[in-house]
């Protein structure tokens, strides 16, 4: 074979985009956003079904639509518009692009991260990270073996303008949505985290917003509860609602970190259109190495990893080791297997799941149902405690993931076309 | 003149045909893409297989061309 690179000079596009992606998550934590969490698909995506699914799916803590969701979808439309590239197209097995999407969700919430976010675990200094990009890689190259056997879900096809709209339309509803609740209103009763809101692990936990003084101030929940002198919360009939020691240890709530709506609607916007234009993708770094052997997208996760780890340095958030990192869990097996569980069905997808977003702002209705999945998931998941906590895998953690496997092999099994 | 047509199909399937069709090493090749991020990634391994590329816009998308640089 005559003189074909395996590295050209696009490498150096995604490895920019990659490292300027990872420098803007990591400052979006310095802005406020959870740690580690500056971007990640996952999270944001099951944050925002929170604000829907709210305190019935268990969702209390992490209801709160994340505008770079929104900036992200808007940001990739505008870009796809302006370059032509936006086409509504759609109809290469919608269906298990769903059930994909959904299985990609529910492990990530195992794992507690995307394939965006593990790299970003890692460039925190967070190792538990290792095992489950050890595992994103072993997912890719069983997917790769399966694209290899001939697996895909088909051709796509020219759909009518509505369509394709789907995705920034949801963005647009979203978006009214985030700025009804941000002037303080929660429009017809939908959940919203306070933002720099306090829980106890208590059940029922008492939420509360802290003064300048470090101590409770306002008590948002349960109604009608008051502070007690000994620092209890107390509530309307006179029982104790939380102990003193359990507030003194509440935590902040993951819903209730973030940064300014606007920096990070504006933020989301800038990702969108570079993730548009670079085509970077999580997934398909690792992926195109295994089974193309082109090495340039991989530069794009590279450019990541080096891009959030420099900018943690600096900010000085980053924090080395496997104890107390911030949403995580130090099951190692069971973040290696969510982890490969997520990587397989990001391949079988087609992409990550910041891809998926990203396609949804260009009209393309199967990342959109992609997307849908992954909501879908994030419900079901929280719904019926299979997501982990930070103490570890759920007890249905196992059992779902291996369900989960099952069905990716079978979807691979069905979708297989022996021409190739 | 070889022709892929992988118009519809999500990654990495249009880079994978296009790679098997070059295993051939042919004089000139024509790949149908639909998709901005296919067409990116087959100029991209054209180029690096050492084949001058030129882009027409058609109605469905792109068709790409790739001629040997000698």
């Amino acid at each position: 074979m005559s003189g074909r690179r395996m590295v050209g000079p696009s490498a150096w596009v995604f490895g920019a985009a990659g490292a300027f992606i990872g420098v803007v998550a990591a400052w979006l934590v310095s802005q406020g956003n959870p740690g580690n969490m500056g971007l990640c698909i996952a999270c944001f995506l099951r944050d925002t079904v929170g604000f829907f699914g709210g305190t019935k799916a268990n969702m209390g803590a992490v209801a709160y639509i994340r505008p770079e969701i929104v900036g992200l979808m808007l940001g990739a439309m505008a870009a796809s518009l302006a370059t032509k590239e936006f086409r509504p197209r759609g109809g290469s097995s919608t269906p298990l692009r769903f059930v994909l999407g959904f299985i990609f969700m529910t492990s990530a919430l195992i794992f507690l991260g995307c394939t965006v976010r593990a790299w970003l675990r890692l460039a925190g200094g967070d190792l538990n990270a290792v095992y489950g990009i050890l595992g994103i890689i072993v997912g890719v190259t069983v997917g790769a073996l399966f694209l290899k056997s001939g697996y895909n879900l088909g051709r796509s096809v020219k759909l009518p303008a509505p369509v394709g709209w789907l995705g920034p339309v949801l963005a647009i509803v979203l978006l009214a949505l985030a700025l009804a609740s941000s002037s303080g209103s929660a429009p017809m009763g939908f959940t919203v985290t306070k933002a720099k809101a306090f829980a106890t692990g208590t059940t029922p936990p008492a939420v509360f917003l802290k003064g300048p003084d470090g101590k409770p101030a306002t008590i948002l929940k349960p109604e009608g509860a008051t502070l007690a002198e000994d620092g209890s919360v107390v509530g309307a009939d006179g029982a104790v609602v939380a102990s003193a020691e359990a507030v003194a240890k509440a935590k902040p709530q993951p819903g209730g970190k973030r940064a300014p709506l606007y920096i990070a609607l504006v933020a989301g916007l800038v990702l969108g259109v570079v993730a548009q234009r670079s085509r970077f993708c999580s997934i398909g770094g690792i992926r195109d190495v295994v089974l193309v052997r082109r090495f340039d997208l991989l530069f794009g996760v590279i450019g990541l990893l080096v891009g959030a780890f420099v900018a943690n340095l600096v900010l000085g958030q980053f924090n080395l080791g496997f104890e107390n990192q911030p949403i995580a869990h130090t099951d190692a097996l069971g973040n290696f297997a969510a982890m490969t569980v997520a990587g397989l069905a990001a391949v079988m997808l087609g992409g990550c799941p910041f891809r998926q977003v990203i396609m949804s702002g260009e009209g393309d209705a199967d990342a959109f149902a992609a997307v849908l999945g992954m909501m879908g998931g994030a419900l079901f998941a929280h719904w019926y405690g299979i997501a982990s906590s930070p103490k570890g895998l759920s007890q249905y953690g196992w059992p779902a993931l291996a369900v989960m496997a099952v069905v990716l092999v079978a979807i691979a099994l069905i979708k297989r076309e022996r021409t190739a | 003149m070889v022709e892929v047509d992988v118009r519809g199909f999500s990654c990495p399937v249009p880079l994978m045909r296009t790679k098997k069709a070059l295993e051939a090493e042919p004089e000139a090749i024509t790949v149908l893409v639909d998709s901005g991020t296919a067409k990116a990634n087959v100029v991209n391994l054209l180029k690096d297989s050492s084949y001058d590329v030129a882009i027409e816009e058609t109605a469905e998308g792109w068709t790409i061309i790739g001629k040997k640089s000698s």
